[in-house]
């Protein structure tokens, strides 16, 4: 710091970067509380007593758990266990498919760039474009209104970036490690399921976490698709919004069930998305 | 399975493509099955007279409905909704996510910690965020109008005026927390050795700012602001959360029209013209993409 071209007084200097210090760390606190502050209402809100609700933010409140156990025994709960299934079903055929066939685009090449790059295309297609078919096909099979039509909706986008952090987990693992394999009699398969793939298991995790939220808070997809009898949990929490008033209470705990589990989830992978987006998303 | 020379031979070279296509196997079933066939579904449903409440009069129409959607105000009003929407939304987004990123990558050791609440939106549902601040902005049961009437400001977000700026800027409160990720992935893949030579050279924070970090970061700069792009296109939760497409036409956007139109309206031909329209926009921006950074790679 002291190696400045010209020798400007020493004072002014870290006067002046003091202030930019103070400057930075008042916006990284504002974008804290921007932040916060509407979680922090959404819990208020999930709080209150009906009166309180409409009485304004300020005022004084006794905290009560009513609207907590009207939703938890209202059919939230099932649309709950309904959002869980969907995307447990469309992380465990995007893990498979995602990783057999991620590896083989890493190790072998196959497809070249083309199947390399086109993989994320399918991230481009807009859903206007998907659902409509989508909506068309279920109907044919007479599977409106039903959560497989949802899980192949959701396999349009959850798929493709499955499968492009794990291209990037695989080209960061050594090739030396299946030539040994290969020394010690591993058949190309053994090579890929005993080595390779215990080398990736927190990328797969990571991965599968995230799409498992992708597909958690989809909306657009499962309110076409199953609106009526097989409601997801977003599905849920958009009933909420009837034209004749909205149950606030009700909503902030709905809001609440279906943000707290993938918030929680999201500090384990959030490191590991960084390396994703480092290593697959800019390397191309 | 122990075979002689020859056979080894032959697994060393042949093998590999033959388990690699049979690995991407199920890959490229699934992804043809839920994306390509789909795909051409939706073309040929675009040039037929195609609606839901009248399934045994489908017929071929050419392009009828593309023809018509350049006279069609109302389609013509949704794309400038959402090009406005996206555009406001996504440069709020690339300046406070830049920021974000370089304050938070100099905080000390309470870094992953700020980083952890920053990134919190969006993981939420938006359609549960649409509906926050739906509620947050309402003048009786809100928060921030109470808090501008201390100031003795009274702004009606919804208004005609103001809904769709309002909305975009509930996209930048979902959306800035993956433009800061972004940005903070770029910056950590940065090498090292042009800051400390802009370092030792006495530069301002400024100018390595602008002159190197800037530069350095432009190819991640430009997949992040094509990301969010194609993302906030298809804004629809926070229209259909809160002024389903209202006041008026003023907040109607490409994706809710479409909803609209092939879903409460039943004409999915019509429909399906403009998803593809949309398409089109889609293949622009790619293109643009991919000529910005071959750009950068030839300069």
């Amino acid at each position: 710091m002291s190696r400045t071209k010209e020798p400007s007084p020493v004072t002014s200097r870290s006067v002046r970067s003091r202030l930019f210090t103070a400057l930075r760390l008042g916006f990284v606190v504002l974008a804290v509380i921007a932040v916060l502050v509407p979680f922090l209402w959404l819990v208020a809100s999930s709080l209150k007593p009906a009166p309180a609700l409409s009485a304004g933010p300020f005022e004084p409140f006794r905290p009560q758990l009513g609207w907590w156990r009207d939703v938890l025994a209202s059919d939230v709960r099932v649309s709950l266990v309904r959002s869980a299934v969907v995307g447990l079903v469309t992380v465990g055929i995007s893990v498979v498919a995602g990783s057999l066939g991620g590896y083989a685009i890493s190790r072998f090449g196959t497809g070249g760039r083309t199947l390399r790059f086109g993989v994320l295309s399918g991230q481009m297609i807009p859903p206007a474009v998907l659902v409509i078919p989508l909506f068309l096909i279920a109907f044919q099979f007479g599977l409106n209104d039903s959560l497989p039509a949802v899980i192949a909706a959701h396999l349009t986008f959850v798929l493709p970036l499955t499968t492009w952090f794990l291209i990037g987990f695989f080209d960061a693992v050594p090739r030396e490690y299946e030539e040994q394999a290969r020394v010690d009699g591993y058949t190309r398969f053994q090579a890929f399921w005993k080595v390779v793939l215990p080398q990736v298991r927190p990328g797969i995790g990571a991965a599968a976490i995230f799409g498992f939220i992708l597909s958690w808070n989809d909306l657009f997809y499962a309110l076409i698709l199953a609106g009526g009898q097989a409601r997801t949990l977003p599905v849920a929490i958009a009933g909420f919004n009837t034209f004749r008033g909205v149950e606030l209470g009700e909503m902030s705990v709905a809001i609440l069930l279906s943000a707290v589990p993938v918030l929680i989830a999201s500090f384990f992978v959030q490191r590991r998305l960084i390396q994703g987006l480092g290593a697959g998303g800019l390397k191309g | 399975m122990k075979a002689g020379e020859q056979g080894l031979k032959q697994t060393v070279t042949g093998a590999p493509e033959r388990l690699g296509r049979l690995l991407v196997m199920p890959l490229l079933a699934i992804l043809g099955a839920v994306l390509i066939y789909p795909v051409l579904f939706t073309a040929r449903v675009s040039v037929q007279d195609y609606r839901l409440n009248a399934l045994d009069q489908v017929e071929f129409i050419g392009t009828e409905h593309y023809a018509s959607l350049i006279t069609n105000a109302t389609f013509i009003n949704a794309l400038r909704n959402t090009a406005v929407f996206v555009v406001t939304a996504v440069t709020l987004e690339l300046i406070l996510g830049l920021a974000l990123a370089l304050a938070v990558q100099r905080l000390g050791p309470t870094r992953d910690g700020v980083r952890s609440i920053l990134l919190m939106p969006m993981f939420v549902t938006p359609i549960a965020v649409g509906l926050i601040f739906r509620f947050l902005l309402n003048q009786q049961l809100g928060l921030i109008p109470p808090l501008l009437d201390l100031f003795g400001f009274r702004i009606d977000f919804f208004g005609p005026d103001l809904a769709l700026l309002s909305l975009a800027l509930i996209d930048v409160w979902q959306w800035t927390p993956l433009m800061f990720l972004m940005m903070l992935a770029g910056l950590e893949s940065l090498p090292k050795a042009p800051f400390e030579a802009a370092r030792v050279d006495g530069a301002s924070t400024w100018f390595t700012f602008r002159r190197v970090t800037l530069p350095l970061l432009r190819p991640a700069i430009i997949i992040a602001v094509v990301i969010r792009m194609l993302d906030a296109l298809r804004v629809f939760e926070y229209v259909f959360a809160i002024t389903r497409g209202g006041p008026g036409q003023t907040t109607d956007t490409i994706q809710y029209l479409i909803y609209r139109v092939g879903f409460q309206f039943f004409r999915l031909g019509e429909a399906s013209a403009m998803a593809y329209v949309l398409v089109a926009f889609v293949l622009v921006l790619v293109a643009v993409l991919i000529w910005l950074t071959r750009k950068g790679e030839s300069a």
